[in-house]
């Protein structure tokens, strides 16, 4: 298994290496010149051109992608155009929050997904069930936007539990992640109560009941243990989404992570930090993947890894 | 008062409600400020968005500052004085003024600052007039004179700009300026965290005693929804921009006040005059005439906003009112049938993809339908946008008919309200004149008004620019917005310029 895990992670390198130079160029290819943008309306052509300069944007392509490789293999991401930081800077105080409210919102989201899928096979055809399924598609059908308006709208200014933006604590996840998740908790309920229903029309699971094997044994340790593949499955795409998309959340509670910084660094044509923010994700969906991957070994013994 | 100025009738709530649940006096209190937008750079020198300015001016102070209507006042010079050949500028400081990290306030170090906006390559944008400077001469302790090789009208703007910096700060650490400035202004930084907040603290050895808040923190809160919640809870005392949609909710609550400042930013759409058939004055002039300006500030900007009736907005300075094209469909019909244009044409409108703007658009469209011209429509990603008016290098080239866009000039510089936008020398790519207008007087008089420091003859010279310039149309003249703000009732000492900077250098809590 470590064997395997070192494969992987060396396999990264090639195609952490493709995806900078895609990266690259598919951002210098976006239509928009950095350099009027940040010279402003009334520029001349004389100050944008020594703006453009000074960002060495007038060097040819290579030139730039050349000093762009070489900054990276040492570890420089490079100075925002916009802000003139070093991008590695504005990533510090963003990256831990937008992280916590992945991880928060993907930690209730798993944990009631479960549940209520569970839940729903379990009693398929009576009222948890519908119960659950209705939970499951008011969750997918909210758009997050609205959801985090709404939320705000109850919980902060008519009860006044949680600040309405911000990181500052630990309330101020709260209701970010309740937007977040709600869609994914949806989405692993659904598929959850499908391939447990799946599952228990297996024929061990037929066996197991034969060799008179109580219920609350055959469903969690038997049927759900198996049912969890397609599922980890699906958690780790969205895992994957959750870390780059949770623009619009960002957006309404205005929340400082890093889908914020990205729109606002593709508005402005800020190519140093939309190149190591995708870059970021990128390495991101990597290792999620690798964590999915090992996952399935561990839900189901049958599946190895050959070195 | 709060809020003072353009918006005094709006101010006056007596709730003495408290906020976010805070009891001590307003000398121990925070102040929050949601804005719209994210904080650029700190960097007095080099910035060119609202909001950092307006933190800026917190922390920060020029030789001039600008008051509540967006006038030149003395802030750290006490007194100045501009030669007749508007060449000379001479600078009496003021004494006793310390930095935040103690050093003293003197020539000197108004000089290093200036120096520093002269010789950095890097705030080009900034020296605009700086880069005129041909010597800066300290007089004595606190007298400083500024020579320029040639006349520059917006010089004095460019001071208030100037914000001037510690000059251990810009000799020891200059690569911390854009994140942590240190100047004489009545607030101290204490620290930003990048999207989230930005935190300011009050300087006890300000020059100007005065009691004020403890704290002062500012939040970028894009959301209009959040920002208005976040008013209404208490947890922001200030929002600016205050949206449209919300004012009758906000209004209607008795803990809120609702500002409204006419501000400086003009509405228009700029008509290529190089281009068939808007080359002919008479179809320009139809144009204006079948465009409805009071509907279009109702339906486009819910009611707030006033009409353009000049090339720049009121409260811009030398500002003259104009004969507007009033609403006359048979008028605009008579004109496009003597230009030859009886059955009208096709025209295209671009603008960005703003929903407002496209409000906007669609309603020029809507309008000119009347007379016979049938408007498309095109709106691209602002960076998009740039690229395709910027990117004709001649007037030849350029592929734009008619642009929906938006001017914001300091009330102050009435040249950068007309020079970039109307003198032949500025079009694309070299400046923002996309109705490629040239008129020769009107170049003769933008050079002319900036040789001279006389205000009367300045005034006289932008008459004539004025009237000249409206009746060639080369704009659709639409409105010029009215900004809003909104604030807890308890709030005051803060008020907004026409600019849309926020000023809290009395900002207190009741």
């Amino acid at each position: 298994m470590l064997q395997y895990i070192l494969k992987r992670i060396l396999e990264m390198i090639p195609i952490l290496f493709i995806v900078s130079i895609l990266i690259f160029f598919f951002t210098h290819l976006i239509p928009g010149d950095p350099a009027r943008l940040v010279a402003g309306k009334d520029a001349t052509l004389e100050e944008v051109t020594i703006i453009r300069a000074e960002l060495g944007l007038d060097k040819p392509i290579w030139d730039q992608y050349i000093t762009y490789m070489s900054n990276l293999f040492q570890g420089d991401l490079g100075t925002s155009l916009k802000t003139g930081l070093p991008v590695s800077e504005m990533f510090a105080d963003r990256f831990m929050p937008s992280i916590y409210l992945t991880f928060m919102s993907m930690g209730w989201a798993l944990v009631l997904g479960l549940l209520i899928g569970t839940l729903s096979a379990v009693f398929k055809n009576k009222w948890p069930d519908y119960l659950g399924m209705v939970t499951a598609v008011s969750g997918i059908s909210m758009p997050g936007f609205w959801l985090g308006l709404i939320l705000i709208q109850i919980f902060s200014v008519q009860l006044g539990w949680f600040p309405t933006g911000g990181a500052e604590s630990w309330k101020s996840y709260i209701l970010p992640s309740i937007t977040l998740g709600a869609g994914i908790m949806s989405m692993l309920a659904r598929f959850t109560r499908s391939s447990l229903l799946e599952t228990l029309r297996a024929d061990f699971i037929r066996t197991g009941r034969a060799k008179g094997l109580k219920e609350s044994v055959v469903i969690p340790k038997h049927a759900l243990r198996n049912s969890l593949i397609p599922v980890v499955t699906i958690a780790g795409l969205q895992f994957g989404f959750l870390l780059g998309g949770s623009v619009v959340v960002e957006t309404v509670f205005s929340f400082p992570g890093m889908g914020r910084l990205l729109i606002d660094s593709i508005a402005f044509r800020d190519y140093p930090v939309i190149q190591a923010e995708l870059l970021l994700f990128s390495i991101e969906f990597i290792l999620v993947n690798l964590i999915v991957d090992i996952m399935y070994s561990m839900l189901n013994p049958k599946i190895r890894y050959v070195s | 008062m709060l809020m003072a100025g353009c918006s005094s009738e709006e101010s006056g709530g007596t709730s003495e409600k408290e906020n976010s649940g805070k009891s001590a006096s307003g000398k121990d209190q925070e102040l929050v400020i949601a804005v719209n937008e994210n904080f650029i750079s700190m960097d007095p020198h080099n910035t060119g968005d609202t909001n950092s300015n307006s933190v800026q001016t917190a922390m920060l102070e020029g030789l001039l500052g600008s008051d509540e209507e967006g006038q030149i006042i003395p802030q750290l010079a006490e007194e100045y004085s501009v030669s007749d050949d508007a060449l000379e500028y001479t600078f009496k400081l003021r004494q006793g003024v310390t930095f935040h990290d103690g050093e003293p306030f003197n020539a000197e170090a108004v000089k290093t600052s200036f120096e520093r906006i002269m010789k950095d390559e890097s705030l080009r944008l900034n020296s605009r007039g700086f880069n005129l400077i041909t010597s800066i001469d300290v007089m004595d302790e606190f007298q400083i004179k500024v020579t320029l090789k040639e006349p520059y009208a917006g010089m004095l703007t460019r001071f208030v700009s100037a914000k001037i910096l510690s000059p251990k700060l810009i000799n020891d650490s200059s690569s911390d300026i854009g994140k942590t400035p240190v100047g004489t202004g009545p607030f101290k930084f204490v620290e930003w965290v990048q999207g989230d907040h930005l935190t300011v603290e009050r300087f006890d050895d300000y020059w100007n005693k005065a009691d004020r808040v403890k704290k002062i923190t500012y939040k970028p809160v894009p959301e209009n929804g959040s920002r208005v919640a976040m008013l209404k809870t208490g947890e922001a005392h200030v929002i600016y921009p205050a949206p449209v949609q919300n004012l009758k909710e906000l209004e209607s609550n008795s803990d809120v006040e609702i500002h409204k400042i006419p501000s400086t930013i003009a509405r228009y759409v700029s008509i290529n005059t190089m281009k068939e058939p808007y080359d002919d004055v008479r179809i320009r002039q139809a144009i204006n005439y079948a465009v409805n300006k009071e509907a279009f500030i109702s339906v486009v900007n819910s009611g707030y906003g006033l009409p353009l009736d000049s090339i720049i907005p009121n409260k811009t300075q030398f500002y003259a009112k104009q004969e507007t094209y009033d609403h006359n469909i048979e008028k605009a019909k008579e004109l496009m049938k003597e230009a030859g244009f009886e059955d009208g044409f096709n025209a295209e409108i671009w603008g960005n993809t703003n929903s407002d703007t496209l409000k906007g658009m669609q309603f020029i469209q809507q309008q000119l339908k009347e007379i016979g011209i049938t408007v498309e429509i095109k709106s691209m990603e602002e960076g998009t946008l740039s690229d395709e008016i910027y990117g004709a290098q001649t007037p030849e080239e350029a592929k734009v008919q008619m642009w929906y866009v938006s001017w914001s000039a300091y009330p102050s510089d009435t040249t950068n309200a007309t020079k970039p936008l109307f003198s032949s020398s500025s079009f694309p790519p070299d400046g923002a004149n996309t109705a490629y207008y040239k008129n020769d007087d009107v170049d003769k008089w933008i050079t002319e008004v900036n040789q001279t420091a006389d205000p009367d003859k300045q005034a006289e010279i932008y008459n004539n620019i004025q009237s000249t310039i409206y009746k060639d149309a080369p704009w659709i003249f639409l409105g010029v917005d009215e900004i809003l703000a909104g604030s807890r009732s308890n709030v005051e000492g803060v008020f907004i310029s026409p600019t849309g900077g926020i000023n809290v250098t009395d900002a207190n809590l009741k």
